[in-house]
């Protein structure tokens, strides 16, 4: 059994295991899932130590440079006089990867646990829940555009459930909204998946193939096909690969979210239950980042090299339109739900740039934000537990009242607005470097992109500042006054579980950010080779 | 009449030589007499024997039908002096037909509403029967007069079926308004018949003067004459404009006879359209653009108005209705590929959406029957109640959106493919078209299936009572569809390597 197989489908085996096992066991559900997640992180922690580095690992663009692959032939069909197709089961990471599949084992973890809280039909809690964990894993292990697909969209439905039956007030608007942004999104990218394969040609076979790195090499598209680099076709008088990656960009700048396809985030965000916020910010966003990086740069790298200025452009008005959101927010699940609109911003910058440091930096703040998000997200439900209220207003006092919760609160906020030692510091002073840099090596991104990045920083200092001022310092003061008092006990022994590893790897990662530079490195540098 | 004497043994022979190519449908007309017998001679409690004959029988004729894939390797045998052809597509076609109709003839039983009916349901499967006689026949024809004839024997013997129970208003209206509107629109296919033969002095689609005449007539004549044609084809698909009928009478006719309506004789109208192109397409001085147009303009509308009108629904009933319509459109994106990989996908898609169709159908009346939930509203809360009806029900409705690891989205890719391919060489601006429209409303269809979903688990409901427990075989059938949906969704090569 390949190790990298084991990680996707683990989940899915106990969430059968969910399914089989009489609803009179409901209280064992949690420790089910904890288990299967603990399985799954101890995986990838083994995974990580044993990732080969070196120039015979990047990845990328060379299928025997990825490692822990697995693959076998799926669906193999004879289409007539359009040739052949073939689908593998085809697994494998690389550095870009890595790093992103340990994260999410660690932030599922986390979400486990903070899932103590669902108190309704947990049984089909759970098993969404595992259900999701395969799809997310198998988005980021997956090198068969088929199989991404599939993994992309499996996410949809339990999310769906995840946010309308267990979420807030709203949550049949929040679940609809999101279903339907990434759906749009989605059904274009399968017009697109389509073009793609019925253009490329396995070399070896000679079939038509969904693999997706033989969909980066130029020559393995057919003469005259659409989306082949020499052909120059169009499609409704655009030219054809131009299309082809705006609609993917499309797709996953809906995941990212991008400003202005960003709006379905909040709701989203703010009605799910916490341990849905956790995976929502902490892991599906990343999908998103994933996706751009992994398929449209790597599939149509002139095109993101021509509209690296638009990326771009498009991360910086996320940071800076995020940012200003969050200023004016008065719910604190919906102050940090726009903080991750601008701090996702980072990583399309990063990106656009196209050097090492930016692309780096992306990835490390993705991974980076995996984990703060997750924190932030837990750190809201904890008060919004006890009190069923999470408007900043209504609390002011709290370091008094809570001092182990508001020293996570800081450590927290600090991590995330960029304090140097921090992780977040490290991801964003890298993409930003990246932008810097990227006007005199390839003349992609203005200088003033990055002075507008850092303008970010500063915006997002003022509102986690301001936060922390308006809720935690003073004199205790409480809405629902002595009622809230006493409800409002400081955190437990699982919180703190929770939370603590959650902050290690931020100082962690602050302070050795090579834990995750080592293992990218290779890789970062084969894509920028590749893309020039 | 001495002149005709010499041929006369040369006519006979064409018969007798035709008749070893019809076997599956001469089984069809006995299976038919028989249970038409037993009806009479054991009076209105025979249901039961004549459901154990009519499905029993029709195993037979599928067994027939499957030898024919021996005779039919590669090449196609017109017989009957050209009326009907048999070629592979036409006997696979004829195969799903049997294998969907056995499924519902089960199916007409396990509803409450039309078991209890005073009728009692033995009258009902003769007529079924014979429905799937026409459509066989329909499945073959490829004479403009055997394309006639067997549309008007199913539209015949879908009148019966609409009006077989009419104690409700609704019920005799929507049986009223089926045969109204089918006569309307067979009158009317008929009298582009007569144009056509006007023109060329043949019906013959294969040989003869059709199509040589029909390059020497005006081009807008003719296009009137075909368009006239199509009305009566698409009466039978419901394709907009044709489509008006559709809701009202999938509305009001008993549920199971619904989901044949939605399923089976869509599947025999798309063989009859294939096979009334093949002849064109093959012909070479024949410019194939003004069907490709037609076709692909009447599926972007037909997509459009289904899946628009889908959403506005409450009834689910209805609802269905509209999204078979919606479905009818995308499979038109197949046909109006005008390739072989088309006719392959159009055959998978049509498996796909009839399973998943049949399923739901099957579920609305399973709640119909537990909990007298017709509208969408009525459904909320029950998924808790029924959990296992609940989750069928969402995979279903999964499938028919479309989205992965079921039948429906594996069907999807291959109609896309399809058209992708016959875009690349074409870039023909339709098609282009009918991609895009086809998956903006692959999303607009998430809109309305996901209210089912939205009812059974997200919303609560405060009743109670009045929950009956429905007939477990229905509930069985569903979840082996289901399975079937997935496993289909799993390893499509199976299946589409048959097609």
């Amino acid at each position: 059994m390949n190790i990298l197989s084991l990680l996707i489908f683990i989940p899915l085996l106990f969430a059968l295991a969910i399914i089989v096992l009489p609803s009179s066991m409901r209280a064992g559900f949690k420790y089910i899932t904890l288990l299967a997640t603990l399985v799954q992180l101890g995986i990838s922690i083994w995974m990580y130590l044993h990732f080969q580095t070196g120039g015979h690992f990047g990845g990328v663009n060379n299928e025997a440079q990825f490692q822990f692959v697995q693959k076998i032939p799926w669906i193999d069909l004879s289409l007539g006089n359009m040739g052949k197709m073939q689908v593998d089961y085809f697994v494998g990471i690389d550095g870009i990867s890595i790093t992103l599949v340990l994260m999410t084992s660690l932030v599922m973890v986390i979400a486990a646990l903070a899932s103590w809280e669902i108190k309704s039909n947990l049984k089909g809690f759970f098993s969404l829940f595992l259900l999701l964990n395969t799809a997310v894993i198998g988005v980021f292990c997956a090198l068969d555009f088929f199989l991404f697909y599939i993994f992309y969209e499996l996410m949809l439905l339990p999310l769906y459930f995840l946010i309308g039956m267990w979420g807030g007030a709203r949550r049949e608007y929040a679940a609809i909204k999101f279903f339907l942004y990434t759906l749009f999104g989605s059904v274009f990218m399968l017009l697109v998946m389509v073009g793609l394969y019925l253009s490329v040609k396995d070399p070896a076979t000679g079939s038509h193939t969904f693999n997706i790195i033989q969909m980066m090499n130029p020559a393995n598209y057919d003469q005259g096909s659409v989306f082949s680099v020499l052909a120059h076709k169009t499609i409704l008088g655009m030219p054809a690969r131009t299309v082809g990656f705006v609609v993917l960009f499309i797709a996953f700048a809906i995941k990212v979210p991008i400003v202005p396809l960003h709006t379905w985030l909040p709701d989203a965000h703010v009605e799910a239950p916490t341990p849905v916020s956790i995976i929502l910010a902490g892991i599906l966003l990343k999908v998103g980042g994933y996706g751009i990086i992994r398929i449209c740069l790597g599939i149509f790298p002139e095109i993101a090299s021509s509209g690296a200025f638009w990326l771009g452009l498009l991360g910086v008005i996320s940071i800076i339109y995020g940012a200003l959101n969050a200023l004016a927010q008065r719910d604190l699940k919906r102050l940090i739900a726009y903080s991750s609109v601008s701090h996702m911003g980072f990583v399309l910058l990063g990106i656009a740039s196209q050097t090492p440091e930016g692309i780096s930096g992306a990835l490390m703040q993705m991974v980076s934000h995996g984990f703060l998000s997750a924190m932030l997200f837990f750190l809201v439900g904890v008060v919004y537990n006890r009190v069923h209220d999470r408007d900043i207003y209504n609390f002011r006092g709290l370091g008094t009242l809570m001092p182990k919760y508001t020293t996570f609160v800081m450590i927290a906020f600090f991590a995330s607005l960029g304090i140097p030692g921090l992780s977040a510091f490290i991801g964003e002073a890298f993409s930003l470097l990246g932008a810097f840099e990227s006007s005199s090596v390839n003349g992609y991104l203005p200088y003033w992109m990055a002075i507008c990045g850092s303008v970010g920083i500063i915006l997002s200092a003022a509102y986690f500042l301001w936060t922390l001022q308006r809720m935690f310092f003073g004199t205790l003061s409480l809405k629902g006054g002595d009622v809230w008092k006493t409800a409002l006990t400081d955190l437990d022994s699982r919180e703190i579980l929770a939370l603590m590893p959650l902050a290690l790897m931020t100082l962690v990662l602050g302070v050795m950010p090579s834990l995750v530079f080592d293992k990218i490195n290779d890789s970062v540098l084969a894509l920028v080779h590749f893309l020039k | 009449m001495h002149d005709l004497l010499p041929f006369l043994p040369g006519q006979l022979n064409q018969v007798l030589d035709g008749i070893t190519l019809l076997i599956p449908e001469l089984y069809l007309s006995g299976l038919f007499l028989v249970i038409l017998v037993t009806d009479i001679l054991f009076g209105k409690n025979s249901g039961w024997l004549c459901r154990i004959l009519a499905c029993a029988g029709l195993v037979v004729v599928l067994i027939k039908d499957l030898q024919q894939f021996g005779l039919v390797v590669n090449n196609g045998f017109p017989f009957f002096n050209e009326m009907l052809l048999l070629h592979r597509t036409s006997v696979t076609f004829k195969a799903l037909i049997d294998i969907f109709s056995i499924i519902l003839l089960l199916y007409f039983e396990w509803d409450d509403e039309l078991r209890s009916h005073t009728k009692k349901l033995s009258g009902l499967y003769a007529i079924a029967i014979a429905a799937i006689l026409g459509l066989h026949l329909m499945a073959m024809s490829i004479n403009l007069l055997s394309i006639y004839l067997s549309i008007e024997m199913v539209s015949i013997a879908s009148y019966l079926m609409v009006a077989y129970h009419t104690e409700n208003k609704l019920s005799s209206e929507a049986g009223l308004k089926y045969v109204l509107f089918g006569a309307a629109s067979s009158a009317v296919m008929l009298y582009g018949i007569s144009l056509l033969y006007g023109f060329t002095g043949s019906l013959n689609l294969l040989t003869g003067n059709m199509l040589p005449g029909l390059l020497h007539t005006n081009a807008m004549a003719v296009s009137l004459a075909f368009a006239l044609v199509f009305v009566g084809v698409g009466f039978k698909l419901s394709f907009v404009p044709m489509h008006f009928w559709v809701p009202d009478i999938y509305q009001g006719a008993p549920t199971p006879v619904s989901a044949f309506l939605s399923t089976v004789p869509k599947i025999a109208t798309f063989c009859l359209l294939i096979n009334f192109f093949i002849p064109f397409l093959y012909y070479p001085k024949w410019d194939m653009h003004d069907f490709k147009l037609a076709l692909s303009a009447a599926g972007i509308v037909t997509m459009v108005a289904g899946n628009f009108a889908a959403v506005l629904q409450n009834n689910v009933k209805r609802m269905l209705a509209y999204s078979s319509i919606g479905h009818t459109g995308f499979a038109l994106m197949a046909l109006a590929a005008f390739n072989d990989a088309g006719k392959t996908a159009l055959s998978f898609y049509l498996v796909a959406y009839s399973l998943a169709s049949i399923g739901t159908w099957m579920l609305a009346t399973y709640f119909a029957d537990a909990a007298k939930a017709e509208d969408m509203t009525s459904y909320k809360g029950l998924g808790f109640k029924y959990p296992l009806a609940g989750v069928l029900f969402v995979i279903l409705l999964i499938s028919l959106t479309g989205i992965p690891l079921t039948a429906g989205f594996n069907g999807k890719l291959v109609v896309f493919s399809a058209a992708y391919s016959a875009y690349q060489q074409s870039h023909y601006i339709w098609t282009l078209l009918l991609m895009i429209t086809g998956a903006v409303t692959t999303v607009v269809s998430l809109f309305y299936y996901i209210k089912i979903p939205l009812n059974l688990f997200l919303r609560k409901t405060e009743r109670s009572a009045g929950f009956a427990s429905p007939n477990k075989y229905l509930l069985a059938s569903v979840a082996i569809i289901t399975i079937l949906v997935i496993y289909l969704g799993f390893f499509p090569d199976i299946l589409l390597k048959n097609l």
